[in-house]
């Protein structure tokens, strides 16, 4: 290394975007000296669809439907910090039901996304076995979200004026079944990720940010609460149904990956408790209250805790059908920076890690795409591609 | 402390610089500031260690209307406070932010390809999200953005 320095090299190493670390599209480069890396750039957009472009065009309903494809893994959030926005411009008020199962969709969510995220940092550090386990075990609530909706992924629980769904008897068992089981499960990995020597070496003291640092750099959801944060908006703001069911801060303040991986594991503990809450005390009312097909002018912000932070939305209606303005901010985009300050001075094997410890989500941070019509060089519009699908299941 | 008290207190510290200020829903204030006095109402802010930087984003107000908006959101607990900056449609620039908040170099780099808002002295000028043939002069979240625009010169 001491040569490397006397020649005074400085390699650039880029990674992506083909799956930098993880299956999704993201471009960085790091300029490296020996094996210590020197400094990071990141170039995003392989996955922007245009989706704030979108609603633009799009009535209030309409809108929702894209904006729960922002991401396969938050949809349900998405659609709750867009709907709840919708919903105050409108002067619209839920009922505490709606509210609850929006907030227990939004808790199955985060089980099934840190779960996901635990598996992929598993093997991005090579340990498969647990990978493997954690996926096989995810399954349960990714049955439980498909017992709620019908659908595994892109649940769809929430409309304008309420949710879609209601907890009937048997899911409400199945519920607290399928809960007891995780909660065994995790308490294992929690032992596993704290108490496996291999894997520490992977994630104890890598990727340090202390709570200043992290305050510095934005971090926002679990990337900032490992590092000793206390940032969470079910707590700060509390939406939904999160002032009848409290959330309990989960922090830790190593600020290392490990920290990152405990936070989590300690959030799903924090989850089923809320999850049993929930389904046991369940208030009676309507799912659903009738929402105005325009939208009173006006603006108004909403923020929810996704399950890699703080989502931001900023929606604006000029008292017409549709949106003026919708902005998503997503929790990604301000976890980025603490990635590429951190990840100075680490070895190069250890980039993958460090990528991973924000759970990344391009998707989220990454909106727009261009649309190409195959037999030729014409753009379709809305109303052409409508067309085009209907022609084609015909 | 409540958002109220919590937004009074950021409202004396933008004293200096406010040009008008309105509650447009509970825990939000807005405040209206000059584009000259972007940063120094950020450094204050900052210097209050007043919430944290949520967002940067763009408003076009459309060519009728001949005017943008920069919003700065910052948060802090439930309390939501925006500054508000009008920049023309032509020309339109701010001054970086980066200075005493360097992570706010994504949402500039987005605010500047979106919306074609110059962010003079932001540390890296490239592309974020837009291809980089991504044609000159073309800025999708403008409301007069149509399609037509990129028929030459992409891949």
């Amino acid at each position: 290394m001491d040569n490397g320095r006397e020649q005074n090299e400085t390699f650039i190493v880029p990674i992506g975007p083909q799956h930098p670390a993880l299956k999704e599209p993201g471009h960085f480069e790091f300029s490296v000296d020996g094996e210590i890396v020197q400094s990071a750039t990141a170039r995003l957009g392989y996955a922007h669809r245009g989706i704030e472009k979108a609603t633009e065009e799009r009535t209030w309903v309409q809108s929702q439907y894209i904006l729960e494809r922002v991401c396969g893994i938050c949809s349900h959030i998405h659609a709750v910090a867009y709907c709840q926005g919708v919903e105050t411009l409108a002067g619209v008020e839920i009922s505490p039901k709606a509210m609850a199962i929006r907030a227990l969709a939004a808790e199955l969510e985060r089980i099934h996304s840190h779960m996901l995220w635990l598996g992929v940092a598993a093997h991005e550090a090579g340990f498969d076995t647990l990978f493997m386990y954690t996926w096989r075990d995810r399954e349960t609530v990714m049955d439980l979200l498909e017992g709620l909706s019908g659908n595994r992924v892109n649940y769809s629980v929430n409309l304008l004026g309420g949710v879609k769904f209601d907890v009937s008897p048997e899911l409400k068992e199945a519920i607290l079944k399928g809960v007891d089981f995780l909660e065994e499960r995790n308490k294992h990995y929690l032992d596993v990720v704290t108490g496996d020597e291999a894997f520490l070496r992977r994630t104890r003291g890598i990727g340090v940010m202390s709570d200043e640092e992290a305050e510095r750099l934005g971090a926002v959801g679990p990337t900032a609460r490992a590092s000793g944060v206390a940032r969470d908006v079910r707590i700060q703001a509390p939406y939904a149904a999160y002032d009848i069911f409290p959330v309990e801060l989960v922090i830790e303040t190593d600020g290392d990956l490990l920290a990152r991986f405990v936070v989590r594991i300690r959030e799903l503990f924090e989850s089923f408790r809320l999850i049993r809450e929930i389904v046991n005390n369940l208030p009676e009312g309507d799912l659903t209250v009738r929402m105005p097909r325009k939208v009173k002018a006006g603006e108004t912000v909403s923020r929810v805790e996704a399950p890699r932070g703080e989502l931001f939305y900023f929606i604006r209606s000029t008292g017409q059908e549709m949106a003026d303005r919708v902005k998503v901010r997503t929790p990604t985009l301000c976890n980025w920076g603490s990635v590429l300050t951190t990840v100075i001075g680490h070895q190069l094997a250890d980039v993958p890690m460090i990528l991973v410890g924000i759970d990344p989500c391009f998707s989220c941070n990454d909106r727009m795409i261009r649309l190409r019509s195959r037999d030729g060089d014409r753009s379709w519009t809305w109303e052409d591609l409508r067309r085009y699908g209907i022609e084609y299941y015909r | 402390m409540t958002s109220e008290e919590w937004l009074k207190e950021a409202s004396d510290t933008l004293q200096p610089w406010t040009r008008e200020s309105s509650w447009p829903e509970e825990g939000r204030l807005d405040i209206v500031i000059d584009r000259e006095a972007v940063l120094p109402a950020v450094e204050a802010l900052v210097a209050a260690r007043w919430g944290y930087l949520a967002s940067i984003m763009g408003l076009d107000h459309g060519p009728g209307e001949g005017r943008m908006e920069c919003i700065y959101h910052f948060c802090r607990d439930a309390a939501v406070l925006g500054l508000r900056v009008e920049v023309g449609r032509d020309d339109p620039s701010v001054s970086s932010v980066c200075g005493p908040i360097p992570s706010a170099s994504f949402f500039e780099r987005e605010l500047a390809e979106m919306y074609g808002i110059t962010v003079e002295g932001t540390p890296v000028p490239d592309k974020l999200f837009l291809p980089d043939d991504w044609p000159e002069g073309v800025y999708p979240l403008r409301k007069d953005f149509d399609m037509t625009q990129l028929e030459d010169g992409q891949d």
